[in-house]
């Protein structure tokens, strides 16, 4: 692939490594007689799902990453987001992002659709000028009518979502991170959920996306990342990348697997 | 890229295996000094979302325990510690000390409560204890007019070490801070924390000067009991009604502790940030 010079998003040599079999929580007992609770400590037990990682993105680029559970997928989606820290290597990101993910975070129960927004929007970096701005907008796309002075907490998981949704998907970020988690309303919201992200690539966002389902990527994707589950495999067109993964699959692969179903049946619609 | 003035945040970041320099910590959280007034304004907001009600709820427990020492220690026994009268004496110290036990409390929770936003928003990780002991002690600066009513009530006038009051906050809040900096991801990691919480700050309850004052500490143990971090922010704030209280060596006691506990907290929070990062 060509690179134009300057990537908004570089990830270089980076590795990360998770405990096998750890418990959820230790014990202070652990803590005070087991020594330091630091990465490296129980080598043993730790793995890697992927390591020596590098890539660069250009400005406008759609990424699709796949491979299979346990590859590091929502890992490397998370060490874009910046909400996970490498164990080796660095992660730059050189604008705004737009995380897809655990959407209703930041949303809170006890105050009304309308404060939920502005200050949603506001955690998410938007200036009061701005959310004035998008607050119609959102709320015309959440379809939340009347519920918009109702607590958050009273509104069904639905409508939290579509709020959400509506909310992060108008952050204007350069980039924008979506997770399997886009199966969200009922199938005329979900068609509005993907109509949105269409029209923000279209607008030039850089589009960095998880996901098992074959139809998301290939109508969103140009360009595959496929991690095998010791690093990165293959770097190239996504048609190529999911070809790979699939064949690394063999006989495996099943058309009907559990995972596909979050964005295939969105890709469907 | 976009920059920091025009948004309530910095635009991009970089991440790397290495340690983050703790100044550099201190100026991430300054650069998103606009989401942490937002949150801090939030939790205000929800916090008094029953209006008139919410606000009775914040004062309610100190006031109700300056009460219930008072009548122990006024009626029932013959208090000789503290300076009259002994209920505004007791509210002052409350007040400020449920600041304290408070925003040690929920700084320890600081991260898991907001573990969606920990799991989606680039936000320094700092910012969510931050925000947890500067909301804290915006509930104590409300909570002064309580104060004010009953030095009326018992027509009190300030003294003039009144205008160290807010030095005394700086000192809680620091604290506060610097030991929500290590709880907070501490209790992510270790299970028992959580249970050992309550039983150090009650214990730390009795051990300071809150129902009785420094000045009550018998002699041979005055200099013990200087050296505890708390003594300075509650002879300091008590001081503004009491100036027999104002006992400079406990602040300066308890600015090197906050020195000491915030390099500790920062280092434990800079150790075990990315390991939290991976169990939230």
């Amino acid at each position: 692939m060509t690179q134009p010079p300057d990537p908004i998003i570089s990830v270089r040599n980076v590795g990360v490594s998770f405990a096998k079999n750890r418990r959820r929580k230790r014990s202070l007992r652990d803590l005070l007689f087991k020594g330091s609770l630091g990465p490296g400590t129980n080598a043993p037990g730790e793995f890697w799902p992927f390591r020596n990682v590098s890539f660069d993105i250009s400005p406008g680029e759609s990424i699709g990453v796949v491979g299979r559970n346990g590859a590091g997928k929502s890992t490397m989606l998370r060490l874009i987001a910046g909400v996970l820290i490498p164990d080796e290597g660095e992660v730059s990101v050189h604008a705004g992002v737009a995380p897809l993910i655990a959407l209703t975070g930041g949303f809170e129960g006890e105050l009304s659709g309308r404060e939920n927004v502005r200050y949603v929007s506001g955690l998410h970096g938007m200036s009061e000028e701005e959310i004035d701005d998008a607050f119609p907008e959102i709320v015309e796309f959440s379809e939340i009518g009347d519920f918009l002075d109702t607590p958050f907490k009273h509104y069904s998981s639905g409508m939290k979502v579509r709020l959400a949704f509506s909310v992060v998907s108008r952050l204007s970020e350069p980039i924008l991170l979506v997770d399997e988690v886009l199966a969200v309303g009922d199938k005329a919201f979900k068609a509005k959920c993907l109509k949105r992200i269409d029209s923000l690539l279209e607008g030039g966002t850089t589009l960095f996306m998880v996901s098992h389902g074959e139809g998301a990527l290939k109508r969103y994707c140009d360009r595959g990342l496929y991690l095998d589950g010791t690093g990165l495999a293959f770097d190239g067109p996504i048609e190529e990348a999911i070809d790979k993964y699939e064949r690394d699959l063999g006989m495996v692969a099943q058309p009907g697997q559990n995972d596909d179903f979050a964005l295939d049946s969105l890709a469907d619609v | 890229m976009t920059s920091v003035g025009v948004r309530t945040r910095p635009g991009g970041f970089s991440t790397t295996s290495g340690a983050i320099p703790t100044t550099q910590r201190i100026r991430r959280v300054w650069d998103y000094r606009r989401i942490l007034t937002l949150l801090v304004h939030r939790d205000l907001k929800v916090r008094y979302a029953g209006s008139a009600l919410g606000y009775l709820w914040s004062v309610l427990d100190p006031l109700l325990m300056a009460l219930v020492f008072w009548f122990i220690f006024t009626q029932i026994f013959h208090r000789h510690v503290g300076y009259p009268p002994y209920i505004l004496f007791l509210v002052m110290g409350q007040m400020i000390m449920a600041w304290f036990q408070q925003g040690v409390t929920s700084t320890a929770k600081a991260l898991r409560s907001e573990a969606q936003m920990v799991r989606s928003s680039s936000v320094p990780r700092e910012l969510w204890v931050v925000r947890v002991a500067l909301s804290k002690g915006v509930e104590y600066v409300y909570s002064l007019p309580v104060v004010a009513l009953f030095a009326i009530a018992y027509r009190k006038p300030p003294t003039i070490y009144i205008v160290f009051l807010p030095l005394a906050m700086l000192l809680c809040f620091g604290l506060v801070m610097s030991i929500g900096l290590a709880l907070s991801v501490l209790s992510v990691l270790v299970r028992d924390i959580d249970r050992l919480i309550p039983i150090v700050l009650r214990f730390l309850f009795y051990c300071s000067p809150v129902l009785y004052s420094i000045q009550d500490v018998p002699k041979n143990l005055r200099g013990f009991a200087a050296y505890n971090p708390l003594a300075g922010f509650l002879t300091l704030s008590r001081a503004s009604f009491f100036p027999q209280e104002l006992y400079w060596r406990s602040v300066i006691v308890a600015i090197v502790w906050i020195v000491v506990l915030f390099s500790a907290g920062v280092w434990v929070f800079t150790r075990f940030e990315s390991q939290v990062l991976k169990e939230i």
